[in-house]
């Protein structure tokens, strides 16, 4: 309870120094909308018209009080409610993250457990390597990689996605698998050098000694002892790991045109539309806050010797 | 296949030193290796493959690949020590200081850290560079400033450790001030101990600035840089995927070769 008011503490702050931030930059929505054929005089009408030119304190104070009713603001420059741009954003990244976590968290814990276990096997030896690669390149060189294999010489998914931002869930599933499958070798290679720690750490424990002593065999050694012992610091990356699915993605969604939240952001930046970027940063800190409060609980329910002792 | 699988890339120091070797060798004489020029355009030789005047092809513009892959690290590695050596500067003093001092000084500078750790590095960079312009002075403050972070973290852990060290402490007892302890004394010793971190950090400053020139907001055209040319030649890949795959092989080998060089040490 009291880490969930200091995260809103928190969120509360960095919402207001982001929102003085980004009004420092140069350029608002007036100057994005108008670009550089906008004259001085018409610059002052479009701000006068949109409140721009009171303090600072009055908007915040203003735009606070929107969020708070659920209003997200308007944007000047695509002349829409950001809600209604965002939404439909948010849904496309929503999926191709549920996507890349059916993807990479199971076969990672999977893979991970063998790992651990059989750490001296040549096949072990090769993912081992092939983990280090995929987590020291940027997503980028993944993404072209993946698209030139999987789309050009063995032509499996459409490369670019061609779709409306809106586009039924039918459009868009064809268009998910690339990004979802970049990110997935990210967090799969993450996410299972976790676990392939932790199952290393977990058998060399007292506990795991005695009961091969009383002759526990492999499969109950797995599923009742190393198993229940080693997911607790998984399960911290994966909600972790989860946040930076829905926030993290814009190389990503970039590299394949994908109708997402991140591909919004960078659009947003490239033409300064100062009311959509501010949203979207803030979307980014709720999520890292909120998920950051998960993975701490969900550690709590994996790992009973955390809970607190009143029962 | 078999001696491929069982030779360990990553763990082979004699291609480890070759590929840094070869890196630092092309990055530094790059220009004066009479190359073909890397902006000449040649418009009756678009998209070519591979022939004896140009060894990689031409690109869409009909520019010669081999030449522009040969200069295309030097715009990040430029960028990459630039600003690691101001992370370096600004965090290594601010940890050191931060554990030298104890107190209410290293409660508020470990709270700046903090704080600079949350910040969303990624959306700041294209916010900068989209809105002061790509200029390879303002981005390699801008990263030195976001990168500097995790290294004050480590040096502060890396001093504490060390002032609890005789050495140390006979400075103290000899009456030495804090700043020449920290300049004299902890400085030198955290140096050595940082040298994984930064070559680390190294590394994700280089991909961080390739990942904004294949958003568009690192190197602007018409320079030569790797992830530029990445994100300029995938719409011709089904043409000539050497215009791809040569700029990936560079940044990887690179990036790959500095991250087993510090997993060796």
């Amino acid at each position: 309870m009291r880490r969930v008011v200091f995260s809103l503490a928190t969120f509360i702050a960095l919402a207001v120094v982001s929102f003085v931030g980004v009004d420092a930059l140069p350029g608002d929505g007036c100057t994005a909308l108008l670009g550089r054929f906008g004259t001085n005089a018409k610059i002052d009408a479009c701000r006068q018209e949109n409140n721009l030119n009171d303090s600072v304190v009055v908007r915040i104070k203003d735009w606070s009080g929107d969020l708070v009713r659920g209003d997200l603001g308007y944007s000047i420059k695509r002349d829409e409610q950001v809600s209604k741009i965002i939404i439909p954003r948010l849904r496309n990244t929503a999926v191709m993250a549920a996507v890349a976590a059916l993807i990479a968290f199971p076969s990672a814990i999977v893979v991970g457990l063998l790992l651990g276990r059989y750490p001296r096997k040549r096949i072990s030896k090769a993912i081992n390597q092939f983990s280090v690669i995929a987590m020291t390149l940027p997503e980028f060189v993944i993404a072209t990689v993946l698209w030139l294999v999987l789309s050009i010489w063995i032509p499996i998914f459409p490369g670019v996605s061609v779709m409306p931002s809106n586009a039924s869930l039918l459009q868009l599933l064809p268009n998910v698998w690339l990004p979802a499958l970049t990110l997935a070798v990210v967090i799969f290679a993450h996410s299972m050098r976790t676990m392939r720690a932790s199952v290393t750490n977990v058998q060399n424990m007292p506990f795991v000694e005695s009961a091969r002593l009383r002759g526990t065999n492999e499969r109950k050694m797995i599923s009742r002892h190393i198993v229940p012992a080693a997911l607790p610091p998984v399960v911290n990356v994966v909600a972790l790991d989860g946040a930076w699915l829905l926030t993290g993605t814009f190389v990503t969604e970039a590299a394949f045109n994908f109708q997402g939240l991140g591909r919004l952001a960078i659009d947003a930046i490239s033409d300064r539309d100062t009311a959509l970027i501010l949203p979207i940063i803030l979307f980014g800190l709720a999520v890292y806050l909120v998920s950051s409060i998960l993975a701490d609980s969900l550690v709590r329910v994996f790992d009973p010797r955390l809970r607190s002792s009143n029962r | 296949m078999k001696t491929l699988l069982r030779f360990n890339f990553l763990k082979n120091r004699v291609l480890i030193f070759s590929v840094l070797g070869f890196h630092a060798f092309v990055a530094l004489l790059a220009p004066y290796l009479r190359l073909l020029s890397t902006d000449s355009q040649d418009s009756a030789a678009l998209l070519q493959g591979p022939s004896l005047n140009h060894w990689l092809g031409t690109d869409s513009l009909g520019r010669d690949v081999f030449s522009r892959l040969l200069h295309g690290g030097r715009p990040s590695l430029v960028i990459a020590f630039a600003a690691t050596a101001i992370s370096c500067l600004i965090g290594i003093v601010i940890g050191s200081l931060a554990a030298l001092a104890g107190g209410w000084i290293d409660e508020a500078l470990s709270r700046v850290i903090d704080f600079m750790l949350a910040l969303p590095t990624l959306i700041l960079l294209l916010l900068i560079s989209s809105f002061f312009g790509q200029d390879p002075l303002i981005l390699s403050v801008a990263l030195g400033l976001m990168y500097a972070s995790p290294i004050a973290r480590v040096a502060r852990s890396a001093t504490q450790t060390l002032l609890a060290r005789d050495f140390i402490r006979v400075a103290r007892l000899q009456g030495g001030s804090r700043i020449s302890i920290l300049f004299g004394e902890v400085l030198p010793n955290v140096w050595r101990v940082m040298f994984t971190e930064v070559a680390m950090q190294f590394t994700w400053i280089l991909l961080a600035f390739s990942s904004l020139s294949f958003l568009g907001l690192g190197a602007s055209p018409p320079t030569p840089e790797w992830g530029l040319m990445i994100a300029e030649s995938r719409s011709y890949m089904t043409l000539n995927p050497l215009l791809v795959i040569a700029p990936i092989m560079m940044l990887a080998s690179l990036v790959l070769a500095i991250q087993a060089l510090v997993d060796h040490e």
